[in-house]
């Protein structure tokens, strides 16, 4: 057996005996499975409920009476965004972002149902799944394990010994990594299955769960190198553990929560109730339908008139409110969607800068390339929120189209006063029918790993950083002996 | 007390023990060794030979440069001008080919403490490249004097002197040409240290080369071929104990020079 080899042996024995560490990897290993088991469990259940939820809201869209379709305009209706298999994995913002938005004539709601809201505080610290347990916990306990993986043979003396015995520095720093290396991969193991559980039951990309494990297995390496190394440099063991646990807390724990804080102070987003100020100041600056002075609306009538060739509106082959209607509903949604971008816009950039804040933690690094992974992070959302919108501005126009083609512009205006004009300005019901189903098209791979790569890049650049500071660790044990 | 059969131990099992070519070498050599650490001159022109077979115990007092001296035989320090040589390499340069010839024996024996005696020598044993089997490490211990029913037991209960039997075992094990020794009987008792200078006779009788830090004048003479002693980092004297000479002056003298 090679003497690194031998030496990562000798530290697997050593960890095996010590009550401490054995405790330290089964709870670990015992949170990790359990993890990965509610995980999925938890997944399964919300996207069930989500479809289940999706199916009755359908339903009930379908099965409503003959109505006025502007009645059917408010009446709305309620998407819900499905679960990408990979979020049993990581959940990401989903969470915290809702997953459900109803949708309705004149209003761009925001999405709703978010777990976070639904339970308690500590659900905002993190949620337990394979996720979190590795981002978050799996460093800590390879600090507990690792940290006087070498500070202790040098208290003990074994350290000189084994430079006596002709171990190279780097031979005995790389069989600690390799012994270090094999815990860490254990702590890796339920959530490898887990993810191999998601391929093989709940069809997620192979591809993207390999390049899941990839980052995660990157993250961990960084974290073995830098225990191995804190161990090689500090003056003792407790240094160590002490400068391992600020790493730890600075990068996993602070930096994360710090970042998007600085993120949002650099690019701040506007309220929901200032954005709907706005929104408003806009509309009656555009102009306002009921008003017969207003300069659009009296435009758009004019044009209307001369492009059927009649001189009033109770002449025209249309319900000139149905076209009213699709015209308000133009301009709204044109607004709505200039908000949107402009909100979405700042987000993105707020996300770029919280993911550059992974040269600082590589826990952020992994963040966002996770999320981007499993199809759970903030272009997810607005990429359900694009399609939401679309889906809407679709279902509003064929109602309003409806109004304008199959109610009389005589009827629609004496509903209110002739019970006949009433019964007739109900259509159909078969109408509702028509309206084709919400389907959620998730973003294919291509653009989850380009969205990911940052994040990779980053990782990268943290595995490598661990490696040279191990060979520096390696020449400073060279050094000291 | 006996050593175990040469062909049990690391160089009657690995072949990676030879020297170079141009044999004859003294297993050990310096010459006119300089060392700074620091701003401090530790070693000043020291010149010491050890011959194959040979014993030499190295006296002085505290800053003399006695574990400095050793330090820069396993090639943990360089010197600063002056030539070292074990079995003809440079421990500095050469580090790997010297300590695979070179046993060390420090004064406080480092063990890992949840491993068994049979554990910790298997495992050192394994790292010089010699898988030695159970018996011919028993045969070891028991050359050392470490009782048996302690030997399975996890050393972090041992005591100084039976850590020291221990390390005393794995350098017999080792076999290998030079043996480098730091105070290695501080912590035994007088039976046990008599023991000890018996199985550095078997050793010497084999032809390693024992070069023997410590302040023990009495077990230096007991044992040793050459005694020299050490001050302000050279030899300033050189005795041989077998030639009779008059241990209690002598030992009067190496206590007004480690005084001094």
């Amino acid at each position: 057996m090679s003497a690194l080899r031998l030496i990562a042996w000798n530290e697997w024995r050593l960890i095996r005996r010590s009550a401490v560490a054995r405790a330290a990897l089964f709870m670990l290993l015992a949170l990790s499975a359990i993890a990965a088991f509610t995980s999925i469990a938890h997944r399964d259940e919300s996207d069930a409920l989500r479809a289940r939820f999706q199916a009755q809201a359908d339903a009930e869209f379908d099965g409503q009476p003959a109505r006025h379709p502007h009645r059917m305009v408010h009446y709305g209706h309620f998407v819900f965004r499905p679960l990408p298999a990979l979020a049993a994995f990581d959940p990401g913002v989903d969470a915290f972002t809702g997953s459900a938005i109803f949708l309705e004539g004149h209003r761009q709601n925001s999405a709703n149902f978010g777990d976070v809201r639904q339970s308690s505080l500590l659900a905002r610290f993190g949620q337990l799944t394979p996720a979190f347990v590795l981002q978050v916990l799996g460093p800590l306990v390879l600090v507990f394990i690792g940290f006087g993986t070498i500070a202790r043979e040098r208290e003990s003396g074994t350290l000189r010994f084994l430079k006596a015995q002709g171990i190279a520095a780097r031979t005995l720093l790389a069989g600690k990594a390799l012994a270090i290396g094999g815990i860490a991969a254990l702590l890796l193991l339920p959530a490898l299955l887990s993810l191999g559980w998601l391929v093989l039951a709940e069809q997620a990309p192979l591809s993207g769960a390999l390049l899941l494990a990839a980052c995660y297995t990157a993250y961990l390496a960084f974290w073995v190198a830098a225990v191995v190394a804190a161990s090689a440099i500090a003056r003792d063991a407790r240094s160590a553990l002490m400068a391992l646990l600020g790493l730890w807390a600075l990068t996993t724990i602070l930096m994360p929560r710090i970042a998007p804080d600085i993120a949002l102070a650099a690019t701040p987003l506007q309220t929901r109730l200032e954005t709907d100020i706005a929104i408003h100041e806009d509309l009656r600056r555009i102009g306002d339908s009921h008003n017969p002075d207003d300069r659009h609306f009296a435009a758009f009538k004019a044009a209307t008139l001369a492009r059927y060739g009649v001189t009033s509106v109770e002449d025209l082959p249309v319900n000139y409110r149905g076209l009213l209607a699709m015209e308000g509903e133009r301009i709204t949604a044109q607004l709505f969607g200039e908000y949107a971008a402009d909100q979405s816009s700042r987000q993105r950039r707020q996300g770029a800068l919280a993911t550059g804040f992974g040269l600082l933690s590589p826990a952020i690094a992994l963040r966002s390339a996770s999320m981007a992974l499993a199809g759970t992070d903030l272009d997810g959302h607005q990429r359900f929120l694009d399609q939401a919108e679309v889906y809407r501005y679709a279902i509003v126009q064929g109602l309003n189209r409806l109004q304008a083609e199959a109610v009389t512009y005589a009827d629609d205006g004496s509903r209110n006063k002739d019970p006949e004009a009433a019964r007739r300005v109900r259509i159909d019901p078969r109408h509702w029918h028509d309206v084709p189903d919400f389907t959620y098209r998730a973003a294919p791979l291509a653009e989850r790993v380009q969205a990911a790569a940052p994040g990779m890049a980053l990782l990268l650049f943290w595995l490598i950083a661990g490696v040279f500071t191990l060979r520096f660790a390696a020449r400073r044990i060279a050094e000291a002996l | 007390m006996t050593l175990p059969d040469p062909s049990q131990t690391a160089r009657g099992t690995a072949a990676s023990t030879s020297t170079p070519a141009s044999a004859p070498l003294q297993p050990i050599e310096m010459r006119d060794v300089e060392l700074t650490r620091g701003s401090r001159t530790v070693l000043s022109g020291l010149s010491l030979d050890v011959k194959a077979g040979e014993i030499y115990a190295l006296l002085g007092g505290n800053g003399a440069g006695k574990s400095t001296t050793l330090s820069a035989l396993l090639g943990f320090l360089t010197p600063t001008s002056g030539l070292i040589r074990v079995c003809g390499y440079d421990p500095a340069a050469e580090a790997d080919a010297a300590r695979r010839r070179t046993a060390y024996l420090p004064e406080n024996v480092a063990l890992y403490d949840l491993l068994t005696a049979h554990e910790n020598i298997a495992y050192f044993m394994a790292l010089a490249g010699a898988e030695p089997e159970r018996a011919a490490i028993d045969a070891a211990l028991d050359a050392a004097g470490l009782q048996r029913e302690a030997r399975d037991r996890r050393v972090s209960g041992y005591s100084k002197g039976m850590r020291q039997k221990v390390a005393i075992a794995m350098a017999v094990l080792r076999d290998v040409p030079v043996l480098l020794l730091d105070e290695p009987t501080s912590g035994l008792d007088p039976r046990a240290t008599a023991d000890f200078n018996a199985l550095l006779g078997g050793l010497k009788a084999r032809g390693t080369a024992i070069l023997m830090v410590t302040h023990d004048l009495l077990g230096a003479a007991d044992c040793a071929d050459r005694i020299g002693f050490l001050a302000e980092g050279r030899i300033i004297e050189e005795v041989h104990p077998g030639e009779g000479i008059d241990v209690l002056a002598l030992h009067h003298r190496y206590g007004e020079r480690s005084a001094a």
